[in-house]
């Protein structure tokens, strides 16, 4: 089987080692600092940090191809915005230099938030994820269960919709030659047999975490501890330098 | 007809999946591919119909190259029974989903032809066309979804794990349904099963796999009695063979239920008469 984007790669990286809150706390300054400044040298800042957290994680291959990935999303967006946008003196065409920084922060800040996303569930377990949300933030289990398994589903759904295209191409259905609009045509009968096993997988979760004591889960149900240590303690403050930088250059 | 010449694929994070597997079926073949959990099995007949393309060697069909044309354009020759009936089951009633793949590789032929044809497989496999397949049970999801196949009469029928999850009278329904078409229609058949009870009554020869390779190639019942074979292939043989073996001199024939009855029978005739000497 392939592994997939949003699956956890082992590791004993520091990144690997921080206190999940503190991942998902700087996926969030991160986000929030993307929007709180418009200057294009700190965004490219971000991005670098972005980078640079997938190498330091030893998960650089994959946080290449979820750059490679954001990357076409953000050339069409790119376009869509800078032929959009006629405020500012024209450059060429329809083309104004108002148009050509708007569409710039516009895809920087798409790449910039949703880097660390994919990349906090590629250096972080779920359960870790879910057992910290409970410990450290008092987040009551059903919710951090919700949104754990919420997570844990986008790839199930991925291989399900992958599996049925497979099933369909197979069948005759010329997924495999059909391109964009056409190849989109072709998938939106196939949501019904997604949805059907979408709800069938999501009855059969629910099952088997009721049999299993579900309700009765409590915050210190959890063996393993979450304790903050130095590298947390550099992360926020990394955080916070962030957020001063995205304050001071707005 | 199907053609597998030193074939190696392998994903692109992982060690190789399949290596140097090489194999030749003809038509009217009822092949099954054995193998434990992970022995590649299910990679190989999806490199048989080129949903994924081999790293190295080539795949033929009827001497054409499945890596070279798509997928959908073999439909027509090659059908696929998967293991989840769910994937491939998208219309709201068995009539259309049967219709929906006449349509999509048949389309050439008129709007009667077709729903005639819909009309002798929904009698063949007892369906009145009307019925939601979604609300039916597995096993005749399963159905629905061979009878969506069969109806485009391929000539190849790629099965993977088509019993599991069966219960054993669906699991008879859909294998003597399949080995109809493969003896009264010569259809192809390979499958990829665990059941190994099913692979003795139904499938003819087997190529065995551990580890990506191929192991062996030989007639069924060759391949169940080579012990150091299966213990090599982490293969349990079926009950009867099993016993046949433990039996040795005299039970080497007794693989079906009949048969034992008959070398046991023969075995207390022969007891009989040592006795009366």
């Amino acid at each position: 089987m392939k592994t997939n984007l949003f699956q956890y790669v082992p590791g004993n990286s520091v990144i690997h080692r921080m206190n999940p809150v503190t991942k998902i706390l700087l996926t969030i300054v991160i986000c929030v600092a993307a929007f709180l400044s418009g200057n294009l040298f700190y965004l490219a800042g971000l991005l670098v940090v972005d980078l640079l957290i997938g190498i330091i994680a030893g998960v650089a291959g994959k946080t290449w191809t979820i750059f490679k990935g954001l990357l076409k999303i953000a050339i069409f967006l790119f376009v869509l915005q800078i032929l959009l946008v006629r405020n500012g003196t024209p450059v060429l065409w329809i083309i104004t230099d108002e148009g050509l920084l708007t569409a710039a922060r516009v895809v920087i800040r798409l790449v910039v938030v949703c880097m660390p996303l994919a990349l906090v569930l590629a250096v972080t377990r779920v359960t870790d994820l879910t057992n910290s949300l409970v410990q450290v933030l008092h987040v009551p289990y059903q919710y951090a269960f919700t949104l754990s398994t919420a997570i844990r589903f986008v790839p199930q759904f991925l291989e399900e919709m992958a599996g049925i295209m497979e099933a369909q191409t197979a069948r005759g259905v010329a997924f495999d030659k059909a391109r964009g609009l056409k190849k989109f045509s072709m998938i939106l009968p196939l949501c019904a047999p997604l949805l059907i096993s979408s709800v069938r997988r999501t009855d059969q979760t629910a099952a088997a975490a009721e049999v299993r004591g579900f309700r009765l889960r409590t915050r210190t149900s959890g063996y393993k501890k979450y304790p903050f240590t130095a590298v947390d303690l550099g992360a926020v403050l990394f955080c916070a330098l962030l957020l001063a930088g995205a304050i001071l250059l707005k | 007809m199907i053609q597998a010449e030193h074939v190696s694929f392998s994903y692109s994070d992982q060690g190789p999946t399949v290596q140097d597997v090489s194999f030749h079926i003809e038509k009217g073949d009822f092949v099954a591919i054995l193998g434990a959990n992970g022995a590649g099995k299910t990679t190989t007949v999806r490199l048989i119909d080129g949903l994924i393309r081999p790293t190295q060697g080539k795949v033929l069909i009827h001497g054409a190259d499945t890596a070279t044309s798509p997928v959908s354009e073999r439909a027509r020759r090659v059908g696929f029974l998967f293991q989840n009936p769910d994937r491939q089951i998208c219309k709201n009633t068995v009539r259309e989903e049967i219709l929906f793949g006449l349509k999509t590789v048949r389309g050439d032929e008129s709007e009667e032809a077709l729903n005639a044809r819909c009309e002798e497989v929904l009698k063949d496999f007892g369906f009145s066309g009307d019925e939601e397949p979604f609300s039916l049970s597995r096993g005749q999801r399963q159905r629905v979804a061979l009878a969506s196949i069969l109806a485009v009469e391929p000539e190849v029928l790629i099965l993977d794990e088509p019993t599991t999850g069966l219960d054993y009278l669906e699991c008879c329904h859909i294998m003597d349904r399949i080995r109809r078409m493969n003896r009264e229609q010569q259809v192809t058949v390979v499958m990829v099963c665990h059941d190994m009870e099913v692979v003795l009554d139904y499938a003819q020869r087997a190529l065995v796999m551990a580890g990506g390779k191929l192991l062996a190639d030989g007639p069924v019942r060759e391949i169940f009695r080579d012990a150091e074979l299966m213990e090599k292939a982490s293969i349990l043989p079926p009950q009867m063979i099993g016993l046949s073996l433990r039996l040795g001199e005299g039970f080497e024939q007794a693989d079906t239920p009949d048969a034992m009855a008959e070398a046991v029978l023969a075995r207390r005739g022969e007891g009989g008469k040592r006795h009366e000497n």
